[in-house]
């Protein structure tokens, strides 16, 4: 049986596929490193709000930053794609 | 409170107490209160958290009373309202933290039943935080012999212990037996409670255990005022606490020198802080002012506890214990004003 023939197209289109799978985790990790993040503060939060209404703007700005981790993620991934 | 899973009820309910236990009226303003008169008071503690009570029953009650009830209402109000938040997973242990107050509603039925007080004015003194809520309580005012009241709370757990020693108490004419009884079985059930292999039981054993040494070691300064000791104390003691134990505890019962007893307790003492609560007990002091110190320190521990585990009972427990203080000393405050008792008299009474 001979050897399959690799050409230069197929391993371009294969480093490509590696690329975008390497963003899809990129993201999708640091969404769950998010989601983890936010639990505990978000519970928080509700519970500050519920018996303070006062305390909803700063409470919402406390849930949002872990956001950012998120975006580094989002960065990364960029960088991968272009 | 449905569970969702993971620890975020818990953060929720315990970031809530802490909420509220910013909220609560702190040592100065107690200290301003003093130096109001009775009307003022009332403005004072109508501007907090009891706003909507005195509101509501500013037209049926006055003065010292209207503060009572208002106080009671509200105390009743804040217990239901904190079973509503609490995860399900510590319901059970709040639920029997509260029959505390099933205990003490059942007995003040009974007394001002046997004292052939009105239905109305029992009504007022009762605070129905626990099991046995407004409806409850109600029927069983409707009641017209103690035994019927205790048919009626056949069924719950109090009720096989009321059975077994009512009769008894109503022969003697006191229910102080009956009422040792219930507290025991009640601590009793709740270490077979936090014993039963729930998950957090551990932390509830915990605040259990420090209730028991600090409720003995109160006990047993009450028997040395009235110079009781040896065998007799052992039946009022509560078993099963953690710094001492019942046999110890009668043993120092029948030690005659404070002295010698401070040494012997700060021996057993592993806790330091208690063991300063019991340096300070060194000098001879009224029984209340002890109790004062006591209490104190076993708020300081439960709230020390509460901050070591803050996903478990303890900071609904510790809420709890601090709201029932505030409400005891607002009470304190405006009982004292009303018989114009002077303001260090009444400041010795306060837990602050």
């Amino acid at each position: 049986m001979a050897d399959p023939v690799m050409t230069l197209e197929m391993v371009e289109a294969s480093q490509m596929g590696l690329k975008a799978v390497g963003a899809g985790l990129a993201v999708g990790l640091a969404g769950v490193g998010t989601g983890l993040g936010e639990m505990g503060i978000g519970a928080a939060a509700m519970g500050a709000t519920a018996e303070n209404k006062d305390m909803f703007g700063l409470a919402l700005l406390f849930t949002v930053i872990p956001e950012t981790i998120v975006i580094f993620g989002l960065v990364v991934a960029l960088l991968l794609l272009f | 409170m449905a569970d969702v899973g993971g620890p975020a009820p818990y953060i929720y309910v315990s970031t809530r107490m802490r909420v509220r236990k910013a909220k609560l009226i702190p040592r100065e303003e107690y200290l301003r209160m003093l130096n109001m008169s009775l009307p003022e008071i009332t403005r004072i503690i109508g501007e907090t958290e009891y706003k909507k009570e005195i509101d509501e029953l500013s037209s049926s009650f006055s003065g010292v009373n209207l503060i009572e009830v208002a106080l009671s209402w509200n105390l009743a109000k804040e217990y239901q309202e904190i079973l509503k938040i609490t995860p399900s997973g510590l319901m059970k242990f709040v639920q029997s933290y509260l029959r505390h107050w099933d205990i003490q509603n059942v007995l003040t039925i009974l007394r001002g039943k046997t004292q052939g007080v009105k239905p109305g004015k029992i009504k007022e003194v009762l605070i129905p935080a626990g099991e046995l809520d407004r409806n409850v309580l109600d029927r069983l005012l409707a009641e017209d012999s103690p035994e019927r009241i205790v048919e009626a709370v056949k069924g719950r757990r109090l009720g096989p212990v009321l059975a077994a020693g009512l009769h008894e108490a109503l022969e003697a004419g006191s229910f102080a037996t009956l009422e040792n009884e219930l507290y025991k079985n009640l601590y009793g059930q709740m270490i077979s409670d936090a014993k039963g292999g729930i998950k957090g039981g551990h932390e509830f054993l915990g605040y259990i255990q420090t209730e028991i040494d600090t409720r003995n070691i109160m006990n047993l300064f009450r028997f040395r005022a009235q110079k009781t000791s040896g065998e007799a104390v052992k039946a009022l003691l509560i078993p099963d606490g953690k710094a001492f134990s019942v046999d110890e505890l009668v043993r120092m019962s029948s030690i005659e020198s404070l002295d010698e007893l401070i040494e012997a307790a700060k021996k057993k003492a592993t806790d330091p802080e208690l063991a300063e609560v019991f340096e300070e007990l060194r000098q001879q002091r009224p029984i209340h002012e002890v109790e004062v110190l006591l209490t104190n320190y076993q708020l300081k521990q439960m709230d020390r506890l509460s901050k070591l585990y803050p996903f478990s009972v303890l900071p609904i427990l510790a809420y709890l214990e601090m709201k029932r203080y505030e409400v005891t000393n607002l009470r304190a405050v405006a009982r004292g004003k009303e018989y114009g008792l002077p303001n260090e008299r009444i400041e010795s009474y306060l837990v602050m």
